[in-house]
């Protein structure tokens, strides 16, 4: 456990090296509004992420996350729309999230099918019924009530920072702190002795991409709350940051290794590399390349930390 | 007579599942929504134009294709089917060109058939796409590619079966019958000046750009560069790329009010991104005019709102009534003007009522072209 900590140490390190390198940059940058501003944006990328990570720890992938926000923002968006209840439009996104989660892990348990292929199909499946059900179209337009938990504040912070530090702390005590949580970095690191040990290897899986799924739900209502809007492509573009924040994080994707709390670092990185680059008016030409250098330094920084840890340890 | 062969065509498109999603003009419910996807071999019983019978049923599904191609004559006067390639099933904008199309088709008693990549603005799959409907000769294309330089190669597969091919939107090299479409430099220019008026010639203003690479966008970004230079008193504070997305608009917007507390005005290349620009500004409870470029409903919809100043209309629903009718004459073998340029217009609060008034009619050839 001394190497992960040391690794978390090195990627708040990082975060600070990061966030100096800014505030010398652009005089914007350390100012409550912006900070609030980056914490916002990364609430987003953390919902999405922290029910991938989970997924992750037990060595599978969910790559219909994307996909899953969209549909799930989509499907809220028609709900409230047509009914005008907020309460059954939240419910309706939150488990038409779930409902994708314990889809892909059916697939996964009962039919045997890779997680990387179940899930990947699962993107598709997801994309097509969210095409069918705007057909080209956009809606816009939902009440104060609903749009209170993605602009909304609350002694002067934005709504989904809490949102995000709350299921940080549940999920960080799940993951720690319970005898379930505990079960999925053994399922991770060992299935054959996970299960030969006693562990319900299929219930935890199915509990975790079902998990996963609500979290992509979560963060679909989130979104719709934020924009106002809802089109069929919305959810995209939420894959790459997502699974980015997990690996930039430091969970491994072979399983049983990693957390959430690396998770949050991981997803304010990768949100104050784009707010970086706007402040300081970078070309949008050299954004992407710079973005994967950044990243791609991280958790090199990451490997090396451990490594050296390791074999100290030894 | 000269209808598809409905079995060989549907047994085609099964053997064929992965290239595409077709969707068919809703013949019945005109509910203004449009074509559904439909699976693929409903697409293909579609409204029976002219059914002659003579050899349906009996005769063997290949040898009945041989005689089907075989005996496709040069030109027709009624019941033609177009094919019509859009970039992707997400983009409203496309959404009201394929609706354009199918009235512009309807009203000259012709039908469309739609190809849209799956993927969003994927080049291999419209590719395929274009492949395949090589092979089922319909009797005139409408042809956007997903990228004007990479679709080279379909327009060239089009044109060289001998099927003429009415370029939409994107302007694409080949020997196509005519393009149709705006001048999105014009348009750019357009939009910009009327920002840049209402703001009395001074102030500080954010350009969002589209994607990197689509033409249109890039275009339009051009327009406001030139548009700029009329305006000394303008000052760009940033001209950053939001890839034509809600979500990022919204982010880089904010990370951008961040950064310059004085910002009054914004250009968005698409109304997307301007509805972004406008969450962020509302969330930061900060004043700016917004303008942005493609006409769409929603902008509309803001522009009466008093949320958006301008929206540059490139009336995607008239170039689809346009293109789709330029297609049926050019199956009909009648005058094409080379290219059809539209007039730009530029939607503010004062025009609102007329285009709502005016939306899902298509116009008349004769106002359009002068042939």
């Amino acid at each position: 456990m001394s190497g992960q900590n040391t690794a978390l140490l090195a990627r708040i390190g990082f975060v600070l090296a990061l966030c100096l390198l800014l505030a010398i940059s652009s005089s914007a940058f350390l100012t409550t509004n912006n900070l609030l501003n980056v914490l916002r944006q990364a609430s987003l990328v953390f919902l999405i992420a922290s029910g991938l990570t989970l997924v992750i720890l037990t060595a599978g992938i969910d790559l219909s996350v994307g996909a899953n926000v969209g549909l799930s923002a989509c499907l809220c968006a028609v709900v409230l729309k047509a009914s005008g209840s907020i309460l059954l439009a939240v419910v309706a996104g939150l488990s038409c999230g779930a409902v994708i989660g314990l889809a892909n892990s059916l697939f996964i348990v009962l039919l045997a099918i890779p997680p990387f292929i179940a899930t990947y199909g699962m993107l598709w499946i997801v994309n097509g019924i969210t095409y069918k059900l705007m057909s080209g179209t956009t809606i816009e337009g939902f009440p104060p009530g609903f749009r209170f938990i993605g602009s909304g504040y609350w002694l002067g912070i934005p709504v989904p920072i809490y949102l995000m530090l709350g299921f940080f702390a549940a999920g960080a005590l799940f993951a720690r702190h319970t005898r379930h949580g505990r079960e999925l970095f053994a399922i991770g690191a060992n299935p054959v002795a996970a299960r030969l040990s006693g562990i319900p290897v299929r219930a935890r899986l199915i509990l975790v991409y079902t998990v996963c799924g609500a979290m992509a739900g979560l963060a679909g209502l989130v979104y719709l709350a934020r924009l106002n809007s809802a089109e069929a492509d919305i959810g995209d573009p939420m894959l790459l940051p997502a699974v980015a924040a997990v690996l930039v994080g430091g969970t491994s994707l072979f399983g049983g290794l990693g957390g959430l709390s690396g998770t949050l670092i991981g997803a304010v990185i990768v949100t104050l590399v784009l707010n970086g680059m706007n402040l300081m008016s970078v070309s949008t030409n050299w954004q992407p390349m710079i973005t994967s250098i950044i990243l791609l330094g991280a958790v090199l920084t990451d490997t090396l930390v451990r490594r050296h840890a390791e074999g100290a340890a030894k | 007579m000269r209808k598809f062969n409905v079995k060989y065509l549907a047994k085609r498109a099964v053997s064929f599942p992965s290239t595409a999603s077709r969707i068919v003009a809703s013949p019945r419910g005109e509910d203004g929504r449009g074509g559904p996807i439909c699976p693929h071999v409903k697409c293909y019983e579609e409204p029976p134009v002219h059914e002659s019978g003579w050899f349906t049923g009996a005769l063997s599904v290949s040898f009945a294709a041989v005689l089907l191609l075989a005996s496709i004559p040069a030109a027709q006067a009624d019941g033609e089917k177009i094919a019509m390639f859009t970039k992707n099933q997400i983009n409203p904008y496309f959404q009201s060109m394929r609706l354009g199309a199918d009235a512009g088709a309807k009203e000259m008693n012709a039908s469309v058939i739609h190809y849209v990549p799956n993927k969003p603005d994927n080049i291999a799959e419209q590719l395929a796409e274009v492949e395949d409907v090589v092979t089922k000769k319909p009797n005139a294309v409408v042809f956007i590619p997903v990228d004007s330089k990479a679709l080279v190669v379909g327009m060239e597969k089009l044109t060289g079966a001998g099927i003429p091919v009415v370029n939409l939107l994107d302007r694409t090299k080949g020997s196509a019958s005519t393009f149709v479409g705006v001048s999105d430099i014009d348009l750019g220019i357009d939009t910009a000046r009327v920002l840049f008026k209402k703001l009395n010639g001074k102030g500080n203003v954010i350009f969002l750009e589209g994607v990197k690479g689509a033409l249109s966008t890039q275009e339009r970004l051009t327009g406001f560069k030139k548009a700029l230079e009329e305006f000394p008193g303008i000052k760009l504070l940033a001209s950053q790329t939001a890839n034509a997305q809600r979500l990022m608009a919204l982010q880089v917007m904010e990370n951008l009010l961040q950064a310059h507390p004085q910002v009054d005005g914004v250009l968005a290349a698409t109304d997307s991104m301007a509805m972004g620009a406008i969450e962020a500004l509302d969330g930061a409870n900060r004043k700016a005019l917004v303008a942005a470029v493609n006409g769409t409903k929603e902008a509309v919809d803001a522009i009466k709102a008093g949320k958006l100043l301008a929206t540059g209309d490139s009336s995607p629903f008239m170039q689809g009534c346009v293109a789709a009718m330029a297609a049926v004459r050019a199956a009909r073998k009648l005058p094409l003007p080379k290219e059809i340029i539209f007039p730009i217009k530029i939607i503010t609060a004062a025009d609102v009522k007329a285009v709502e008034e005016n939306v899902g009619k298509c116009p008349k050839w004769e106002t359009m072209v002068k042939n």
